[in-house]
């Protein structure tokens, strides 16, 4: 008896079918040599004419001469420069709102798909004000800045959407599981010294790829600084950011959150650069070791006051352009020495290396000049002692509070601890059987889903 | 990725081939005409402006790239001149030296008051008519929301790609690595390589728009050194600059093709007045339609 799976001819059919398409194959590829060879003959012929097109105008000698050396020559490669091209912005009814993040001065930020890919993005809606003057200088900037701006450890620019109404415009950017300052407050634990290290890095590799580029950021702080579940940092809100602009253009002071103010933006400096971002950077460096900011000034006179608490105080010797600030003259510095004057970074942190400690100083000198450029962060000693910057992959992963994960809840509770022992022998457990009498009958098996 | 330094966001095929006024039933020459009056407007507001070249030649470059492709703007729908002051008001807005509306409207009613498109250079210097160009508060209100509605307009219309990568700096970089300074006529060569840049941005053949700045520095320095007469090396140096010979020799002629369209457009309007509104433009055709019939 055959085998049931048998079919000799079914069989018979397929093996016909298949014999039939390596014929067509074989017939294709013979066509497509031939026209291949067709076309290689008519470049030929092509090459051997003279070519009207070569001749850039009569009498140019340089390229008849140039001309037969070419012939021989293998085709150069030249570099060719692509950047895509433009189209109309897309609507924004191809995504769907998931969940909303937050608010800000700049706009609504919320969690979104799109509905074509199944892509979750981050969409911030741009508020306009139309009246005063057009669209808001500081989106069209931060849009026109994110373009320029790819780099990992930055966050990406999809694109930009336009709603129904003429003023609707949205920025569609990648999301990102968290951001710094949310995390921090629901840590119990500050970060542990190579996982610092590991954000640290990230995050002065970007801030040098800015400043390489000439854009300023003017706004780094912890709520700005995404974190991805992977252990990725991106940086976030670029609303304050600029290029460098050409020297003696006033700059206005008005810029970077309080407790992140540069001493030399406080003290009311027209023509700051790329070190105000500098000393933000060591407000974060500080604030990721102690888990909260560490200049919580009320209002500009009490953050001036902290940061000469914590970082010593001015003297013409360490910052001689101090007292030429404008806001400087109404300052009366005490003429106090030691303690006091020299500051009190290396006792605030007290668990920091010596290399990490002088990279802390370092970053919060009153004098900007005295700040080390973002390039000289990354190659500091502090990044290759011990603990190593942890990887990326072996970073803690954390439940998203923008992508509204809840903690888990624990299934089991904890193991007893040392010391509990004494629990077992006065338990009573006479509650346990008590109401059993009481309890209805009939009720029966219930299944119910929650 | 990062996008290259040296690169701007080029026009499509499909966008060359067709534009928004001629689905509207615009002709192609009038269109062209329109275009190049408004490139030369923005040009001529910028120097009002007080504007530095490079803000007026990104501006200039908005202002073509909205016009380009199916989806591009049409001139049915928006004029030239309103696309021109939006374009203007935007570039400066993301520079370093931003303009206030009022200057922009300023400007720009000023230029409309001349006479005609293609003026005298002498008749700027006549302050006589000074109530042509006076701007009323009512109409002050109303060109500024114009200005902000046609700014929205041309962001949307390019995706916010309103960023220009110029060649200027390449060619003096280019110029250098020629070491064409060490010539005592260098200076000459450089301005006219500037000069040849600064009219490429009104060319018709819109090659801001299909080429990319390293090509139109080379061949800016290309037609400048035969212009002024200096000699560069015998070899073909264009490469260096990731130019090939078809490209180069397209954008000489590209580039020296420019004056006789401007003679042309010149015969065409004589005292006439290019027309940048949408109402001009209508009047136009109907007066061109009615001289056929």
């Amino acid at each position: 008896m055959a085998s049931r799976w048998a079919d000799t001819e079914a069989d018979a059919a397929e093996a016909l079918r298949k014999k039939k398409e390596k014929e067509e194959k074989k017939r294709l590829k013979l066509r497509k040599q031939q026209a291949e060879e067709a076309a290689a003959q008519a470049a030929l012929e092509a090459e051997a004419r003279p070519s009207k097109r070569r001749r850039l105008s009569s009498g140019d000698d340089e390229a008849a001469e140039a001309a037969p050396s070419k012939e021989k020559e293998a085709e150069r490669n030249l570099l060719r420069f692509e950047a895509g091209g433009w189209a109309p912005c897309r609507h924004t009814s191809n995504f769907e709102t998931l969940n909303h993040i937050e608010e800000g001065s700049y706009g609504w930020v919320s969690r979104a798909r799109e509905l074509s890919t199944g892509e979750v993005v981050a969409l911030k809606k741009v508020k306009m004000d139309l009246k005063q003057d057009g669209f808001p200088t500081t989106a069209l900037r931060e849009i026109a800045l994110l373009q320029r701006a790819r780099h990992p450890n930055i966050v990406s620019l999809h694109e930009v959407l336009s709603g129904s109404s003429p003023d609707e415009v949205v920025l569609v950017m990648e999301f990102v599981e968290h951001d710094l300052k949310t995390l921090q407050e629901d840590m119990p634990e500050p970060f542990l010294a190579s996982e610092v290290k590991t954000l640290l890095k990230q995050l002065v590799g970007a801030v040098s790829f800015l400043h390489s580029n000439a854009i300023l950021h003017r706004d780094l702080k912890t709520s700005n600084i995404l974190l991805s579940n992977r252990g990725h940092l991106k940086i976030a809100d670029f609303g304050m950011a600029r290029y460098i602009p050409p020297p003696n253009a006033p700059l206005t002071q008005l810029v970077v959150t309080l407790w992140y103010r540069a001493p030399e933006l406080l003290l009311g400096a027209e023509d700051y650069g790329a070190e105000i971002d500098m000393w933000s950077f060591g407000c974060i460096f500080g604030e990721l070791l102690s888990k909260s900011p560490i200049l919580q000034g009320k209002n500009e006179v009490d953050e001036l006051s902290l940061i000469f608490a914590l970082c010593g105080l001015p003297s013409e010797k360490s910052w001689p352009g101090f007292y030429r600030l404008p806001n400087a003259r109404s300052l009366k510095i005490p003429r106090d020495t030691g303690a006091r004057a020299a500051g009190q970074i290396r006792a605030k942190f007290p668990f920091l290396t010596n290399a990490g400690a002088e990279l802390l100083s370092s970053l919060l000198s009153l004098n900007p000049e005295h700040r080390p450029t973002a390039e000289e962060v990354v190659n500091h000693s502090y990044f290759k002692e011990a603990p190593k910057p942890k990887p990326m992959e072996m970073f803690p992963t954390f439940p998203s509070k923008a992508g509204q994960e809840k903690r888990r809840r624990r299934a089991s509770p904890n193991a007893p601890k040392r010391g509990d022992g004494h629990g077992v022998q006065n338990v009573d457990f006479s509650s346990i059987f008590a109401s059993r009498d009481d309890e209805e009958t009939g009720g029966g098996f219930q299944l119910k889903m929650v | 990725m990062q996008p290259s330094p040296l690169a701007n966001p080029l026009a499509t095929v499909a966008q060359l081939e067709e534009s928004g006024s001629r689905l509207d039933g615009i002709p192609a020459d009038l269109e062209n005409s329109i275009r190049f009056a408004g490139a030369r407007l923005t040009q001529a507001a910028g120097i009002l402006l007080r504007l530095p070249q490079e803000v007026i030649a990104q501006a200039i470059v908005v202002f073509m790239r909205f016009w380009v492709g199916p989806e591009g703007g049409s001139l049915a729908e928006f004029g030239a001149r309103q696309v021109s002051a939006a374009s203007m008001y935007l570039t400066t807005k993301l520079s370093a030296y931003p303009k206030s509306p009022r200057s922009i409207v300023n400007v720009y009613t000023y230029l409309d008051s001349l006479p005609s498109t293609y003026t005298e250079p002498e008749s700027l210097q006549d302050t006589s008519k000074a109530d042509a160009y006076y701007v009323s508060e009512g109409t002050y209100q109303a060109r500024r929301m114009e200005l902000f509605e046609t700014e929205q307009r041309v962001l949307k219309t390019l995706g916010f790609q309103v960023q220009v990568v110029l060649p200027y700096t390449l060619c003096i970089t280019y110029l250098q690595a020629l070491d064409a300074f060490s010539h005592p006529r260098a200076t000459e060569l450089a301005k006219r390589a500037f000069a040849h840049l600064n009219t490429a941005l009104l060319s018709p053949q819109l090659l801001y728009l299909t080429h990319q700045p390293p090509s139109l520095a080379t061949a800016a320095i290309y037609l400048a050194a035969k212009e002024v007469g200096i000699k560069l090396p015998a070899v073909e140096w264009w490469e260096v600059f990731d130019t090939d010979r078809e490209e180069l020799g397209f954008l000489v002629v590209g580039m020296l093709s420019v004056e006789n369209f401007v003679e042309e457009e010149r015969a065409r309007w004589q005292k006439n007045k290019v027309p940048m509104t949408v109402e001009e433009l209508e009047a136009a055709m109907q007066t061109s339609s009615n001289g056929t019939e």
